[in-house]
């Protein structure tokens, strides 16, 4: 399994938190010039990208949410949905803050993962933080160390498992 | 559950996002206004196409021969990146689960998305939308009186769709 990114969104539409991991180039058919010196990008290389896919991620799961809860009603949570490239997870919390998180095809379904970074990371390192603010614009007091390296070391076990 | 092959809705999309066909086989999710169809067809449409352009994008390690690096693969050689899957075009949403249904989208090579709303425990739904789409090319498309792009009103259409999947609970 490989996880590709991860992003948070706060009540206000705002990305509070975003991530992505790239993993290491695929295999190709004639890869035989690989060169053993050039270093592969490894996995959980942080990019500090200013590009705006954050928002066209929201755009989706906030129209895909509001769309599943027109046809099941209230009380129906949006999932999970697959392209033929990626699966795109999403949590939400009854405080409205949303996590999702693009995986490849084979994973598993994340929902329980994510919960498990809300309730194990997220409050325990930014919540329950006295020296983070309420609320979190532009990713203020969310990305504290100790919520960074507690991620990145979750996302690693699942990535192994 | 007793209907666990459920097959709720059914709702076609033409190329530009518009609402041509809505029917609903079975109760199970909530009955939404014509208008309200309009708009999720709207929606939809709006939304598959930034799925696509979400695809996450894989860089390729900087190799010194570049003419090796994707010989048949979709990309072009000069690019950089790779996508996760490249044995498969890049598509939009396939499909969507939620607690209470599962949606598939089948996109036709021409555009046409059909959106099947089935019971998330409903098994081989690409059967049962290829089974529409053989229906759909039959009845809709093969009736001279059936304006491209247009609402389906096909009378035919709907009364085999209607008996297909009858027979097939």
């Amino acid at each position: 399994m490989t996880v590709y990114s991860f992003y948070i969104f706060d009540r206000h539409a705002e990305c509070i938190y975003k991530r992505r991991w790239l993993p290491r180039p695929t295999s190709i058919v004639g890869k035989s010039g690989q060169t053993p010196g050039a270093a592969p990008v490894g996995l959980g290389q942080t990019v500090k990208a200013g590009d705006d896919d954050a928002k066209l991620v929201f755009g989706t799961v906030f129209s895909l949410r509001n769309m599943v809860r027109k046809l099941g009603g209230e009380e129906d949570n949006f999932v999970s949905f697959n392209t033929s490239q990626y699966k795109l997870h999403y949590y939400e919390t009854p405080t409205n803050i949303k996590f999702v998180m693009l995986t490849d095809l084979k994973s598993p379904s994340m929902r329980i993962a994510l919960q498990q970074i809300h309730i194990n990371l997220f409050v325990e390192y930014v919540v329950k933080n006295p020296l983070s603010p309420v609320e979190h614009p532009g990713g203020i007091g969310v990305n504290n160390e100790l919520f960074e390296e507690s991620l990145e070391q979750f996302v690693q076990t699942r990535v192994l498992a | 559950m007793l209907h666990t092959q459920a097959v709720f809705s059914l709702i076609i999309i033409n190329k530009a996002g518009g609402l041509i066909y809505q029917r609903e086989f079975q109760a199970g999710l909530r009955k939404l206004s014509t208008n309200d169809y309009l708009v999720l067809a709207g929606t939809f449409h709006g939304v598959h196409a930034i799925t696509r352009s979400i695809t996450p994008k894989i860089p390729l390690a900087p190799t010194t021969n570049s003419p090796a690096a994707s010989p048949g693969t979709s990309t072009p050689a000069a690019s950089s990146y790779s996508y996760p899957n490249p044995g498969a075009s890049v598509s939009g949403l396939d499909y969507l689960e939620s607690d209470k249904f599962r949606l598939t989208c089948f996109q036709t090579l021409t555009g046409t998305k059909f959106l099947l709303f089935t019971d998330p425990m409903t098994g081989n739904v690409e059967t049962i939308i290829n089974k529409i789409y053989d229906l759909y090319a039959d009845y809709v498309m093969k009736n001279p009186f059936y304006q491209l792009e247009m609402p389906v009103r096909c009378e035919a259409f709907d009364r085999h769709l209607g008996a297909w999947l009858r027979g097939r609970t």
